[in-house]
């Protein structure tokens, strides 16, 4: 008895599909004698259906002259009215666990929703159109046929295991320091270098020292040079002779910058401002993370060459208006490949190129 | 009873938890935190609309004529540049025009020249008047500093190819010598 009854964990394994089903399929070709039974029977089901096609019936023609819905929407007054439901993205994130959960911020309907990009920035046009590949091509390295590339020591180094204190122990960092550098792959077609993103950072130390004004006015000018909306940053070191507290000043401000906002900031910078700088030497052949961001700074009097402030200038407090790090983040995992980019895209570089 | 009063105080823990948390709220600063990690959160978050503002779309007209349009905060519909990377030295290095900017506009550094005369700047003119003078000269010389020239020119030639020789055979050597150098720094 139970080995010929199917367990019931059996039937919950077995997909749906193989599992032998015990109802009657609702039709089937074959014909079975209880089909005609009166209340199964298919030859008076039929009987209910029309026998003549709606298709086939003639509009009347003065009917069919009439039916003109373009100027009937061009003539009505007013806009219909909208259709009764509408989808309104929830106004707060409940968690995951919420039956009601918001849209993705890619969502139209959604409240984190920026639409965009609007324009081709020129300067993402030139690094599509020129820069990208000769990037590439400066880049490429030939292997000859059947080269084997040499094998590299592991980046983290084992423990040789004259303790046994070594076992289960994390591997070492690289000799000479604990820092592990990023892994520099071959540049090919789809690892090309390209602007990531731009940072302007504002370190206002008299928005601790004086008044929150500077504060406000730092954030003005970076968001009219940015183009985007700026945060504000707390202190987290103590400066003594600024009285500044680390978690208690807010000192900083910050626009970041992506994609077509970016290319637009990139551009302005490059063609307008940097050249109208005096006796600007370029940014400085040393600086860089060493993993492809180069940083300069811009002192106030530069600040204010930019055509935003520049229009408006009184608006500004002229003691007030902030100097700033720009910080131009690339894809490119080296300092080198970095400056490539950059040079390309016409930012100047002097002093001793440090890779 | 009982039930109540034991929903009631878990409630209150976690709003107190939330509320020390509340204060410090800013969107890097909740992303960057690592220790609250709820798994049911019982707050919800407000989702702010992004606030971007207003921009325009400007012209700028760079100093040779070429224009481009994009994006600002300035309500302004054309920016023309006076002094952009078509004419500054920096962007142009090889630009002549740029290299020696001599602002005579009076004319004094001129009539200085033409007074004194200008032996210190100008070399050019100078080698013009002496192969003139040479021209005038030495007609009769001629055909033997041509055929020294033709030995001279030859010479030189086989001189080029040594070093091009040389340059191709040496192409890789000084390599250690470089990276010994980037040592020491």
């Amino acid at each position: 008895m139970a080995v010929r009854e199917s367990s019931r964990h059996l039937a919950r394994s077995v997909p749906r599909a193989f599992v032998p089903c015990n109802r009657t399929p609702a039709f089937l070709g074959r014909r079975n004698a209880s089909d005609e039974a009166p209340s199964r029977r298919l030859s008076d089901q039929l009987d209910e259906l029309e026998t003549a096609s709606s298709l086939s019936t003639t509009v009347p023609e003065d009917v069919a002259k009439s039916f003109d819905p373009v100027a009937r929407s061009k003539g009505r007054k007013s806009q219909l009215p909208r259709s009764r439901y509408q989808f309104r993205s929830p106004k707060y994130d409940r968690g995951p666990l919420h039956p009601h959960q918001p849209p993705l911020p890619s969502d139209p309907s959604s409240r984190l929703f920026v639409p965009g990009p609007f324009s081709l920035p020129r300067a993402q046009q030139t690094y599509n159109a020129t820069v990208a590949s000769d990037i590439l091509t400066l880049c490429y390295v030939h292997t000859p046929p059947g080269f084997k590339a040499p094998v590299k020591a592991p980046r983290l180094r084992e423990w040789d295991e004259s303790s046994p204190y070594h076992k289960n122990r994390p591997l070492r960092g690289p000799r000479g320091g604990d820092v592990l550098r990023l892994l520099r792959k071959p540049i090919k077609f789809n690892n090309i270098p390209e602007i990531e993103r731009i940072t302007i950072h504002s370190y206002v130390k008299g928005a601790a020292q004086e008044n929150s004004g500077w504060l406000h006015v730092a954030g003005m000018a970076v968001q009219a040079i940015s183009n985007v909306r700026v945060e504000t940053f707390k202190s987290r070191a103590s400066v003594a002779t600024w009285s500044i507290a680390p978690g208690r000043d807010t000192v900083a401000v910050k626009a970041e910058m992506y994609g077509e906002t970016m290319y637009h900031f990139l551009s302005k910078l490059v063609d307008v401002v940097l050249p109208r700088i005096k006796d600007w030497p370029g940014v400085k052949g040393s600086s860089g993370d060493s993993s492809g961001n180069i940083t300069f700074g811009l002192e106030p009097e530069q600040v204010a060459l930019f055509p935003e402030i520049e229009v408006n200038y009184d608006m500004y407090p002229p003691k007030m208006i902030p100097g700033c790090h720009i910080t131009l983040h690339t894809t490119g995992k080296s300092d080198k490949d970095a400056r490539l980019l950059l040079s390309a895209m016409g930012v100047p570089f002097y002093g001793k190129i440090v890779h | 009873m009982s039930m109540h009063t034991s929903l009631r105080r878990s409630a209150t823990t976690i709003s107190s938890s939330t509320s020390s948390f509340l204060p410090t709220q800013s969107p890097s600063f909740q992303l960057k935190s690592t220790t609250f990690i709820c798994s049911q959160c019982r707050h919800a978050t407000l989702l702010r609309r992004p606030k971007r503002p207003y921009t325009f779309t400007q012209l700028v007209t760079l100093s040779d004529g070429s224009a481009f349009t994009h994006r600002t905060t300035s309500p302004a519909p054309v920016y023309r540049a006076t002094r952009d990377t078509r004419n500054s030295l920096l962007w142009n290095p090889s630009s002549s025009k740029l290299m020696n900017v001599e602002e005579d506009e009076a004319g004094r550094l001129a009539a200085f020249r033409a007074r004194f005369g200008r032996s210190w700047d100008a070399s050019a003119p100078v080698t013009d008047e002496a192969a003139s003078t040479r021209d005038a000269t030495q007609d009769a010389a001629a055909k033997k500093a041509e055929k020294e020239a033709a030995e001279a020119q030859a010479k030189a030639d086989q001189e080029e190819e040594d070093n091009l020789l040389d340059l191709i055979s040496s192409f890789g050597q000084d390599e250690p010598q470089v990276s010994g150098k980037k040592k020491k720094y």
